[in-house]
């Protein structure tokens, strides 16, 4: 093994971990010199330099690599990904945690890069144990995250995702422990060629793919694994829920693919219609549905627009599950595409969300009341984010949804036959219905007035956290071949080189 | 000028109208007008060039966009296209000027107007799919804001219903477009490449009706149309002008350029499902203006008769039927635009209702002379009476129906009477009420503005101007019916 190969392999995550030693390191001198907690405005800062660094470090290692591990892995695919969830991370550290909930944001965000690492290396592995172990480094710093500003709410968001988290955990490692004894390996690539090699799975390795899928349905907040959802985004700090939105989301989504497409490509059956066939496209065809259907309709009646975008998280992987049931190359490409562009809206309409709270004390729906007279700009952006969610075009979320829908249904029809249209179908209506909900948001902001003009106070880095997703939502809804064809194009290269 | 500049001229004046500043406010009217008339006159420009050279190729503009899924960004023109172009133009005109008055929130407004008008260029401009849906779904959000801010009665559930009808029908289009995509085989939304596909007939059967139904809910199909009365009624009177006007042609000029082309096996099973449902509006929706208090219902029901004659002379499926449909989409466009125009902004604005027994109290043919004279050549062009656009359409219409359907002729000839029953009622209740003898002289009210004035001005001569001499539009619309894409519709037997 090349030692400083390794290093230079693992740079942007030791940048990270460097940096968030050296936030607590800060932090403790800070309190003993003052006797008052750090800054935020400092921790803020130092963590985007951070994160920043790491983004550089990313682009100094060479782009195909051997370091001699099977541990990690730096195809194409881990590097633009771990770019994108830098990118998202930066998004959770600039939107600042509310001062009165938080009182040590050096620890916070410490943890945050922390959970950050995990996610990174969590992307860049093709070994399902270091998967797991890089997964429960994010996780746990993610339980934290949320219960960190130790309000009742946080406190039982945090219990309710470590309780969620844990058994998910377990299911994911129980199954991988039987995928591995039919396999006998941990290596993704190698669990392809073994498919290949020997046929269908036996019956203990499909209830192990299936404990895995599982796992990894509660992390994406797929119903019916959908419960902690809610609450956690109800009560965690606005952070922690930006960066389990967006990031965590993500990353969950980059897994799925690299497990299912790379390892068990062969072990897909089929959820076409007239022709399903027992697999794993079948499952997340139906999980797919049973999302899209729960989450939409549970939306409808929410008054707390957090727990709006919640139930809208449950239905947005629905769409997701939709692409990747597809088994194709092209649908799963888009699906990336669309986890970071819907990351991006939904990450944005948090950070407006979090603004209107702090200035009104409570995120219900009256709250949004005439906010395009009290702040303009922030009405217009949450006007970008959920009419993007909802899929109006010519904003990114319409496009990611319409790429993903058509690369689903043309990778799975041949000749005539109906292939996914029963989901693309559900998909297309629920994602109808989707508008009437993210309406009543934005209704209040547009149509209703204010009972108090006073515009909405922000921090220069929260208006930073609002206005750069909707830009982005924006531009990569106009041009969307900036970000879909590198993704693509990565992917089919990765899964090129696994074969 | 090429008809591009009819969608730059659009989009910029709604960017433009965006961010002036606060205290220009009162500019964004000025702006809105100038960007309308740069694109009505880009519209005519290229439709008077397409008229001295009629053989020459279409303009047309055409780059990659989406390169893995073959999605390009397609704009072409032919004579069909054009015509639409030039109605949007005069329509969105028409449109500034009776919002002239517009004082809440104007930047706003014109901003959401402009938008819509971009939109709607960009449908009858864009020759592929994805992006005709594209420039389809940009005009529903804001249509709902136009209608919710500056709406009237039940603004808010009007706007919400319109807008659920609106995405709703857009998911149809959606799974029937993604369907024509996988099954041509994944490679272009190109629509030409889709049509010269051969699909299965057994996928044409089922995916046809979906394709159509999510276009025709835009159109007013029966039973799908009561979002339109409502909608309309609530909307301000410039929103009203472009829903009936130029928004509900988007769906009739889908069916007819999008869902009839790709699946044409499947519309000759379901044509006369079609017609059936089409004659049913046109009778449906002229009963039911027969009925109504309400003078901007009673427009609001005359669109969904008037829109069911468009679909009927699509379901002809003959070129007098077709021609027929694409006459009657731009004089219903303009007709419509005239009579909510009147209704909605000269009548209502000075009295502030517009039920039948209130504007009795008006005498409006005293004190509003030029609104009468202005309602009367709006009711007569919209009846049909020889001379206006409206005769020619149904002419043409009535004719594709006698070469298809010959026995339909009895329902549609009930419909064209009760149209002009109702009519002459809704006119003579408003403006022509009989007062007993000795009742006080109603109160004056203020005369017509300049902006009234020339918007009802433009859209009349073009109405009368099609009625007499249709020559020009009719060499169009052919121009535009030789495309392959009709080849297999008209060749039906």
């Amino acid at each position: 093994m090349n030692y400083s190969a390794l290093f230079i392999q693992l740079l942007p995550e030791a940048v990270l971990v460097i940096t968030a030693l050296l936030l607590l390191g800060v932090a403790v001198a800070v309190e003993a010199k003052t006797q008052r907690p750090m800054p935020i405005d400092l921790t803020i800062v130092i963590s985007a330099m951070g994160i920043a660094t790491a983004c550089a470090a990313l682009c100094y290692c060479p782009a195909s690599f051997e370091s001699g591990t099977s541990l990690l892995a730096m195809d194409p695919l881990a590097r633009l990904f771990k770019a994108v969830v830098l990118m998202l991370g930066l998004l959770a550290v600039l939107l600042p945690p509310a001062r009165n909930e938080i009182k040590q944001p050096g620890e916070f965000h410490a943890l945050l890069l922390f959970a950050l690492t995990g996610l990174l290396l969590t992307v860049g592995t093709v070994n399902l144990l270091f998967l797991f172990v890089a997964l429960e480094l994010a996780s746990l710093s993610l339980y934290l995250l949320a219960g960190f500003s130790r309000t009742a709410k946080a406190s039982e968001a945090a219990l309710k995702y470590f309780l969620f988290g844990g058994v998910s955990a377990a299911f994911f490692l129980f199954g991988l422990s039987l995928v591995y004894g039919f396999c006998h390996t941990l290596l993704l690539p190698d669990i392809a060629a073994k498919l290949l090699a020997t046929g269908p799975l036996p019956a203990y390795a499909v209830v192990g793919l299936v404990m895995v899928v599982v796992g990894l349905g509660f992390k994406l907040a797929a119903a019916p694994f959908h419960y902690w959802a809610p609450d956690v985004y109800e009560g965690a700090p606005a952070t922690s829920v930006g960066l389990i939105a967006a990031a965590s989301k993500a990353v969950g989504v980059l897994v799925l693919v690299r497990l299912l497409l790379m390892g068990f490509k062969e072990a897909g059956g089929s959820a076409a219609w007239g022709a399903m066939q027992p697999g794993w496209s079948l499952w997340l065809g139906v999980l797919a549905a049973v999302s899209m259907v729960f989450g939409n309709v549970l939306a409808l009646a929410q008054t707390s627009v957090r727990r709006l975008l919640a139930y809208s998280a449950v239905a947005n992987t629905g769409y997701l599950l939709v692409a990747l049931a597809a088994n194709g190359t092209m649908a799963a490409g888009s699906a990336l595409f669309y986890v970071v562009v819907y990351g991006l809206a939904t990450f944005g309409a948090l950070a407006v969300t979090a603004a209107v709270e702090r200035d009104r004390g409570d995120d219900s729906l009256g709250s949004f009341a005439g906010l395009v007279h009290r702040s303009p700009l922030q009405a217009l952006a949450l006007l970008v984010f959920l009419t993007s969610l909802a899929g109006v075009p010519p904003l990114a979320g319409f496009v990611g949804k319409f790429v993903m829908f058509s690369a689903a249904m043309a990778e799975t029809t041949n000749h005539g036959t109906p292939g996914l249209t029963w989901l693309v179908g559900l998909a297309a209506i629920m994602s109808a219905i989707s508008l009437y909900y993210y309406l009543m948001v934005l209704k209040q902001a547009f149509v209703r007035e204010a009972a108090d003009p006073r515009p909405v106070a922000m921090s220069t880095s929260h208006r930073l956290a609002v206005l750069v997703p909707a830009l982005l939502v924006v531009v990569l809804g106009l041009f969307p071949a900036l970000l879909l064809s590198p993704l693509a194009a990565a992917l089919e290269a990765t899964l090129g080189f696994g074969k | 000028m090429t008809p591009a500049w009819t969608l730059i001229s659009a989009f910029a004046g709604a960017l433009l109208v965006l961010l002036l500043p606060a205290r220009s406010a009162g500019l964004a009217r000025v702006i809105a007008l100038a960007a309308s008339i740069i694109g009505a006159v880009a519209a005519a420009a290229a439709c008077l060039t397409k008229l001295q050279r009629l053989d020459a190729p279409a303009w047309s503009f055409d780059k990659p966009w989406i390169p893995e899924l073959g999605i390009r960004f397609h704009l072409a023109a032919d004579g069909l296209s054009l015509t639409l172009l030039l109605l949007t133009g005069l329509v969105a005109i028409a449109g500034v000027l009776f919002s002239w008055n517009v004082e809440t929130r104007p930047r706003a407004f014109f901003a959401f107007f402009m938008t819509i008008i971009g939109g709607v260029y960009g449908v009858f401009l864009s020759r592929d799919g994805f992006l005709l849906f594209v420039f389809y779904e940009i005009v529903i959000l804001p249509k709902y804001m136009l209608i919710a801010i500056w709406g009237s009665t039940n603004r808010e559930y009007g706007a919400m219903k319109l807008t659920l009808y609106s995405i709703g029908s857009s998911a149809l289009i959606l799974i029937g477009l993604i369907v024509a995509y996988a099954a041509a085989g994944g490679t272009s939304f190109d629509l030409n490449d889709l049509a010269s596909f051969k699909y299965a007939p057994g996928l044409q059967y089922w995916a046809f009706p979906i394709l159509f139904l999510g276009f025709a809910v835009l159109a007013g199909i029966w039973p799908f149309h009561t979002w339109a009365p409502t909608g309309h009624v609530a909307a301000p009177t410039a929103a009203s002008m472009l829903l009936a006007g130029v928004v509900m042609k988007l769906g009739a000029y889908g069916a007819l350029c999008v869902a009839m082309p790709l699946f044409p096996l499947g519309f000759v099973e379901w044509r006369l499902v079609i017609a059936g449902l089409a004659v049913i509006g046109v009778i449906y929706g002229a009963l039911t203006a027969l009925q109504q208090k309400d003078l901007k219902f009673v427009i609001g029901y005359s669109s969904v008769s008037h829109m069911g004659l468009i679909l009927l002379g699509l379901a002809t499926a003959t070129h007098w039927g077709l021609r027929g449909a694409v006459l009657q989409m731009i004089s219903h466009g303009i007709i419509a635009g005239l009579l909510f125009g009147i209704a909605g902004r000269v009548v209502y604005a000075r009295t502030h209702t517009r039920d039948f027994g209130a504007l009795r109290e008006f005498d409006l043919w005293r004190t509003l002379p030029g609104a009468a004279v202005a309602f009367t050549v709006a009711t007569a062009a919209s009846m049909g009476l020889p001379g206006f656009s409206g005769f020619v359409a149904e002419v043409a219409v009535v004719i594709g129906v006698w070469q298809s359907y010959p026995w339909l002729l009895l329902p549609v000839a009930v419909g064209l009477i009760v149209t002009g029953a109702f009519s002459l009622r809704a006119m003579h209740r408003a403006f022509f009420p009989e007062r007993p003898p000795g009742v006080a002289p109603a109160p004056p009210l203020p005369p017509l503005t300049w902006p009234e004035i020339s918007a009802i001005s433009l859209l009349s001569i073009f109405s009368l101007a099609i009625g007499i001499y249709p020559l020009p539009w009719v060499t169009l619309i052919d121009d535009g019916l030789r495309s392959p894409l009709f080849h297999s519709i008209l060749s039906l037997p």
